[in-house]
This record gives C-alpha cells, structure tokens and sequence, in this order.
C-alpha cells in the first residue's frame, strides 16, 4: 500500500503531464480542426449546386470548395423582414468575420423568428445564371437535420439540395444523406403555386403530385416527415426576402 | 415537469440504452445468466447514472464550455474528466454503501467495479452533451437511460434462465443464443422508434 | 552497468514461442469478442460500414498497444487504491489524442463516428487487458498482448461490418456492387440471373449486428469445440 501522500504526488503528476500533452495537441490542431469543419459545411453547401459546378463535385477537393467560395460566391445574411444584415450588425451578435459562414446556425434556430439570421448564397455559374442557397433546419427522428435548398433564379425552382443530419440511422433515416438518387428528386419541383408558397412534400408511400411533392423513404417515415417540415418553416422564413428579389 | 417525464419515458423506452443504441453490452451479456444478479446490476446502473449525469453536466457546461470558469474551450478534455467522474463516484458509492448499509453492499458491491466499463454510463455522459439537456432534462435523461438499462438486462436475464432448458446445438449454447435473443428483442424496440411522449395529449 | 544493459535488452527483444503464443491466442482461442465477450459495444455501432469499421479498429488496436505499454511500464509506481482511475485516464488519454487525431486528418469518419470514438474509454478489450495482463508483464510482453488483442477485435470488426455492408448496402468500402440501378457494378435489374437479388436494409440496423456475431459464434464453436460453453 502506498500512502496518501505518495498518492497524491502520482496523481498529481501523473494530471500535469497529460493535460499538458493534450493541451499541447490541441493547440497544434486546432486550425487544421477549424478549417475542417469549415470546408465541411461549404462543403454541403455547393452539395445543393452539385450538377452546376464547372468539376466533379463527388471528387471536389478542398483547396477548388475554398476557391469557388473566394470567387463565385457572394455571402449575405438577411432577417425575417425579408431585409439585408449589415456585416458589422452580424458581428455584433458574435460572429467573427459578419459573413454568412460564420453564422451558428444550431444557435440562430432556436431564436424567434423575428431575431433569426438567415444566411444566403449566391452562387454565380459559369454561364452568368444565379443560384441562391438557403439554409433550413428541422428535426429527424433522433436529433437534429439540415440542409441547403438552392433555388434557380426564378425564386420557385428547385436547382437541387442537399441534407446532413446528427444521428438519424444508417440505412433508413440516414439516408436523406447517403440516397443520392432520393436527393436528386427534389431538382425542378416548385415552391410556389403562382403567388401562394407550397413548399415541397414528401410522400410516403410515392409522390402524387409531379410538381409539389417527392417519394418517401420506405423504414424511415418521421424522418421523412421531418424533411417536409424543415423545408416548409426553413423557406417559408426566406420568403420575405425572396418576395422582393422577385419584385 | 411534464417534459421531463416525457424525457424520462423516452430515455426509458424508446432511447433505450441496451436495445436502441446497444450499449453496455459486455455487462449486459456477461451478468444476465440469471435474474437476481441481472436486478443487482441493473439497480447499480441506474444508481450510478442518476449521479453521475447531473455531476456531468456541471462539468461541462460550467468547467468545460466557453462561458465556463476558465472562459476558453476546453471540450478537449471531455473524456478524461468524464471518466475520472465516473470512476471516483463508483468507488466512493461502493465505499459509502459498504459503511452504511452491508446488506446492500453484499448485493451490490461486486457489481459496482463492474460499472465504471459499463458504456451505457459513459455513452449517457456523452449523448447527453451532444443533445444539449439542461440540467434538470440531463438527470431525467440519467435515470430514465438507468431505468430502461435495468428493465431490459432483466428481460433477457428472464429469457436467458427459462431457454437453459431447451435443447439448443452445443456451439450457441450460452453466448450465442444470448446475442440471438439480445438482436430480436432490438428489433422488438425498433418498433418503439420514433413515438414522441410529447405528442399524447 | 553496461553489461547488465545490454543483458536486459537482448532479453527484451526474444520473439519465442510465448510471445508468438500471445499474438495469435486473441485472434482464435480467446477471441476478445466470440470468447471473452468484451467490447461488444462499438462493435455493433460502428460496423455498418467497412470504411468506419477499419478506422474503429486501427484506433483501437493502437490505443490497445500503448495503453497496455504504458501502464506496464509504470505498474510498479501506480498505487494499488486509486488504481482503477490511473488505467482509465491513461485510456482516456489516448483516446483523445485518437479523437484530436482524426478530427484533423479524417474529418468524414470523425464526423460519422462521433460518441463512439469516446466510447473506446469503456471498450472492455482494453480495460480488461490491463487488468489482466499489463498490470503483471513486463512492457515488451504487454505490447504484443495488447496488438494481439486489438488484431483480434479488428478481425472480427471488420467480418461483421462486411456482411453488414454487403448484404445490407451492396457495397464492399462504399464502392457500390451489386444492386438494381444503373450506377452498381452488377446490376440485377439487366441481369437475367440476378433480377429476384435485392440487399436488405435490415443488415444495416443494430440488430442484425447481433445476428451475424451470433452465426460468427455459432460458427467459431462449431469449428473448435473446446470453446462450447466457456460463456
């Protein structure tokens, strides 16, 4: 046995040496997580104007994610009131750099409405077309989902989306992610029915409205559901916005 | 309160640690041969889960975080810190248990060890940070996960002591049968998945 | 002094008969998952697919390593009471240093396993192996006891998710196989041998985990039946 004082002086080192060590390496990696992470979600966002880009998106690396953010993108953040947020004004609330990137957008969902920051991408094709990403966010089954809705420049078309999600299950909910084919539906349906918004339904058991509406995923119905609610209150709050871009 | 109940359902329930996320598993096989020792470990889960969570969520919201003590992000050292949580907390329950009340020590006591590698302890810490409770929601969470936890390693503690009986091949005697069964009873809670409490009203 | 160095060392570095005995026993006779049944957890968590299921097991195989040298080396000093929370924090340790690691050069699989990379704290194989081994060895032994550990979960991991990929997903490491649309490398819609295959997304949920470990049991006792009824 040894004594408590010989304990202590173990532990006590034995403490120092690791949370130096860790210290250490997290210092050392913390840009490399930094970037990551960003390259990640601008990642998914240019995963909504997949078919768009001038490269392979499935094989997009992370210096061209970087590049065509820096010259084909333009980042703005708006409010409910369908009007612009100034940079300085989102650095206020706490967002280093007050460009659309550096939004939380876990923090801003849970915010009313009315002190809600949406961001908004413009991407610009090679051809001249514009493309306007927005975020929406919801729940699946087990946790949250998100994703990006990119509209084509009539502000009704869908030019394609794409989803991510915390913890749905693999192989049922998670496919919102995976099912590329699923994803690839919801390109050309509308969210406008002349001036009334409909957003996009996902039905189970096979879409029945060719404009309106996308197929479920068989095993993974609350997911699904969640989608459909996501995309209804997520562009709804756009829709101000959206409303004056289209004059 | 009456979202805490629903937490605590769902945690127990539809969350289930044992059958919906599979957790705890080598405890859960290897201590359900038979029924009175399945509800000695089963007790000590929820015992240590109920304690640790909250101790937990002070940890990392007010050590840890960014508005914490220390000002900075100090997530990096989540795991330790958990885990010596944990760790100190079986040991002091097992010393203060084994003072005051032998007879619960007598049957608890060998289980507790057992405890501190249960993932469903650990696993609860961490699902509990990444679906960010407050604080009452996390002790909800802590003894609903226990609860499930108990309910499910003495159903198949049950199972496990009438299919003795049975005349089943020599290789999946034992381990093998409890896997089997462990997967359908998964599969019988999969039919649990996606019930919201909240929405019985 | 120096003869005695060189004494230890040419002793330190013997590959015999035992050590070789301590490579190979974890992957068969004592099996960390069909036998000892420890680490069952992420086992089932993680091996839906073929990619996590080797990033599960080379971390685990490497926390094995070093958690089993590093307590052996220090097994003399650790004091008996608190002796518990020191193997825990030098598991815990590790992990985060796999955790950090992976965060920064494999962002995808750090992001798709998430909990249960913290969850290799609680991975059994590794306790247990300090416990049992590393707290009695010297630092050479428990080295090749903890990889041959690791090799041994790794083994199965990756059977597991395998069957669980293939049967479940069609794909064998995300590279799609077979399948009914056009993009699979066999397509089974055009074929006229293959139009009634189709995977089963069960193979991809937890349970189905539980299945194939049981015929992997199954199967491993059928084929050395010294093992029928140890657990």
């Amino acid at each position: 046995m040894h004594s408590t004082a010989s304990v202590m002086r173990f532990v006590l080192i034995m403490t120092s040496i690791v949370a130096m060590l860790l210290a250490f390496l997290q210092n050392g990696l913390k840009s490399k997580h930094d970037t990551n992470e960003a390259i990640y979600s601008k990642k998914a966002t240019l995963g909504a104007i997949a078919n768009h880009l001038s490269i392979d998106y499935s094989q997009i690396s992370d210096e061209q994610v970087e590049e065509i953010f820096g010259s084909k993108i333009k980042q703005i953040v708006v409010n409910s009131d369908g009007e612009k947020v100034p940079e300085e004004k989102v650095e206020e609330k706490g967002y280093k750099g007050g460009l659309a990137e550096s939004v939380d957008l876990a923090k801003e969902h849970k915010k009313p409405l009315d002190e809600k920051l949406l961001p908004l991408y413009v991407f610009t094709k090679d051809d001249g077309k514009e493309y306007y990403i927005l975020n929406v966010r919801g729940k699946g089954l087990w946790d949250a989902i998100w994703g990006c809705v990119a509209l084509e420049d009539d502000f009704n078309t869908i030019a394609g989306v794409s989803y991510d999600h915390k913890a749905e299950t693999p192989g049922l909910g998670a496919e919102i992610k995976d099912n590329k084919a699923w994803v690839k539906q919801f390109i050309g349906k509308k969210i406008y029915d002349g001036d009334v918004f409909r957003s996009v339904y996902v039905r189970k058991g096979g879409a029945k409205d060719p404009v309106y509406e996308v197929d479920g995923i068989s095993g993974a119905t609350i997911t699904a559901d969640g989608v459909s609610k996501m995309l209804a209150k997520g562009i709804a709050e756009y829709e101000p916005y959206l409303k004056k871009l289209r004059g | 309160m009456g979202d805490l109940v629903n937490i605590f359902i769902k945690s127990a329930f539809i969350e289930n640690l044992a059958l919906a996320y599979f957790l705890g598993m080598c405890s859960y096989l290897a201590v359900s041969k038979t029924v009175k020792t399945a509800f000695g470990l089963g007790l000590a889960v929820i015992f240590v889960l109920g304690i640790t969570m909250p101790i937990n969520w002070v940890i990392n919201t007010w050590l840890l975080g960014e508005n914490g003590v220390f000002q900075t992000d100090l997530t990096f050292l989540r795991f330790i810190l958990f885990i010596a949580v944990i760790a100190s907390m079986v040991q002091l329950v097992e010393m203060v248990v084994e003072k005051y009340s032998p007879s619960l020590y007598n049957s608890l006591g060998i289980f507790l060890p057992l405890i501190t590698v249960n993932c469903a302890i650990l696993g609860g810490s961490l699902f509990m940070v990444s679906k960010e409770y407050n604080f009452s929601e996390a002790v909800a969470f802590g003894l609903g996960g226990g609860f499930g936890w108990f309910l499910a390693i003495i159903a198949i503690a049950a199972i496990r002591e009438k299919i003795k009986y049975s005349a089943v091949p020599p290789a999946m005697r034992g381990l093998g049968m409890a896997f089997l069964l462990t997967g359908m009873m998964g599969m019988a809670f999969m039919g649990l998945m996606g019930i919201d409490p909240a929405s019985f009203k | 002094m120096a003869d005695v160095a060189v004494v230890e060392k040419k002793e330190a570095i013997k590959f015999g008969k035992k050590e070789r005995k301590l490579l190979t026993d974890p992957l068969d006779d004592n099996n960390p998952i069909t036998v000892q049944v420890l680490g069952i957890c992420s086992a089932l968590a993680v091996t839906t697919g073929l990619k996590n299921a080797t990033v599960m097991a080379v971390a685990v195989v490497f926390v094995c390593v070093f958690a089993n040298t590093i307590t052996s080396a220090l097994r003399k000093s650790i004091p008996k009471q608190v002796r518990m929370i020191v193997q825990l924090v030098i598991i815990a340790t590790l992990v985060t240093v796999v955790e950090l690691t992976l965060k920064a050069y494999a962002f995808e699989s750090y992001k798709q396993l998430s909990v249960f990379i913290g969850l290799i704290i609680t991975n059994c194989i590794v306790m247990g192996r300090l416990e049992a081994f590393a707290m009695a060895n010297r630092p050479y032994e428990s080295s090749l006891d903890g990889l041959g550990n690791g090799i041994g979960y790794g083994i199965i991991l990756l059977i597991v998710a395998f069957f669980r990929e293939f049967f479940g997903k069609g794909e064998i490491f995300g590279a799609k196989i077979i399948g009914a649309t056009p993009d699979y490398m066999i397509n089974t819609a055009e074929s006229a041998w293959l139009g009634w295959y189709q995977y089963n997304n069960l193979m991809v949920l937890f349970p189905s985990a539980m299945f194939v470990i049981a015929v992997l049991i199954w199967a491993h006792r059928a084929w050395n039946p010294k093992l029928v009824d140890v657990s």
